[in-house]
């Protein structure tokens, strides 16, 4: 009883402070990065305010918080390092037009997995490398200079990665206090948002060509 | 109880945080928000969500979490085919159907096997994604349109499974089933509207 009573609680609390966080995330990209702040801080709120980096920040942190700890540690390396080389080639001004939709449908697999309970090292690890890459080709801040430019790449790379290992290790907080519900409801909810933005980026293509 | 309060401070004051809109004319706001309200504001999707949280605390676990995984991915998937403009016949018959199913599951505390509920919850929520992808404004801000539309649908599940914990003592078992009686009259006037 206590059990169900501990876990409705949970699950409330998560219903409850989720929109009011969406809803300030929300409001707080309408430029990226942020107006008005930038060096490597505004990096740092690059890579965490816009929707799709932190969901699959979220995402991947909560596939790699189910796996025993060299795992866990191995994926937080191969996103660092794919992270890394994204970031270099941004730096070196290659576009990636596809990289925002990359990162959903990782991020979307990511969701999936989450909600089936399934995360073995052998998808999650990719997933984590594709992810990085592609958060990292997202990442291309409006800038003029190329110094600018570098202080908010190598920010979004902070921020990235030290989000990624606070999500990654909360999840196995809430993995040994026996909540795993929260986690795969927040998978689930994770793939059908994306599922939707793809669908309607898709038909919004169709319909302006 | 002091992490309590600190969880519901923080909540407080993200609630109470200005918007930091950089148009006037506040577009990602009305996104948001437009796809927050969109499930809220449709009485037939409200009370056959409200149906399954009541329906997977009734069953337990593992249904109490299952039912609300599996929901909102089939809504997706159909709501993808609604926005692009797959067709899909009776869905409001479908919506209503739903609702008398779901409701009549609780009022008669229906405990089938998982899999016949998951299927059942899965089946009906086609009807419910297809008709709100079909409505969906194709340009819209898609993250935060769909962000606010799939935690505004796992919210109205919370709320069910909440209300349906009470059915582990005797009155809140009656309290529940009632609540599954009225879920299903509503749901059959919807369909006599729509037949």
């Amino acid at each position: 009883m206590n059990q169900i009573l501990r876990t409705a609680l949970v699950v409330c609390f998560v219903a409850l402070t989720t929109p009011a966080w969406a809803h300030a995330w929300a409001h707080a990209w309408a430029h990226a990065p942020v107006m008005g702040i930038r060096g490597v801080f505004g990096g740092v709120l690059h890579a965490l305010l816009i929707p799709e980096h932190g969901a699959s920040l979220v995402a991947l942190g909560l596939v790699l918080g189910r796996q025993q700890r060299p795992a866990r540690r191995s994926g937080l390396m191969i996103f660092a390092a794919a992270l890394a080389c994204g970031l270099v080639a941004t730096g070196l001004a290659i576009e990636a037009t596809l990289a925002s939709d990359v990162l959903l449908a990782a991020t979307g697999i990511l969701g999936l997995l989450i909600a089936a309970g399934w995360g073995p090292p052998v998808l999650g690890w990719p997933l984590a490398a594709l992810a990085g890459l592609a958060f990292a080709l997202d990442s291309a801040p409006e800038t003029t200079s190329t110094d600018e430019t570098i202080r908010m790449l190598i920010g979004s790379g902070l921020g990235a990665i030290v989000a990624l290992a606070l999500v990654a290790e909360g999840a196995v907080l809430l993995r040994s206090n026996g909540q795993p519900i929260v986690a795969r409801v927040l998978g689930s909810w994770i793939a059908a948002t994306v599922i939707l933005v793809l669908a309607l980026r898709i038909a919004t293509r169709f319909a302006t060509g | 109880m002091f992490q309590l309060k600190r969880y519901l401070l923080s909540f407080v004051l993200v609630l109470l945080a200005s918007p930091a809109l950089a148009h006037s004319e506040a577009g990602v706001a009305i996104d948001f928000m437009g796809g927050f309200l969109h499930p809220i504001f449709g009485p037939d999707h409200v009370i056959a969500m409200v149906a399954v949280g009541l329906w997977g605390a009734f069953l337990g676990a593992p249904a109490i979490w299952l039912l609300p995984v599996v929901f909102p991915l089939a809504m997706a998937v159909a709501g993808a085919f609604g926005v692009l403009g797959v067709p899909l016949p009776g869905v409001e018959i479908g919506i209503a159907v739903s609702a008398i199913i779901l409701g009549t599951m609780v009022a008669i505390a229906a405990k089938p096997p998982l899999w016949i509920a998951a299927v059942l919850v899965g089946a009906f929520a086609i009807f419910h994604g297809h008709a709100h992808g079909a409505e969906l404004p194709v340009g819209a801000d898609a993250v935060a349109f769909s962000m606010g539309f799939v935690v505004a649908t796992g919210m109205l599940h919370v709320s069910g499974i909440a209300f349906g914990t009470l059915s582990h003592w005797p009155a809140g078992r009656v309290a529940v089933r009632a609540a599954g009686g009225v879920i299903a009259l509503i749901g059959a006037a919807y369909l006599v509207r729509a037949l």
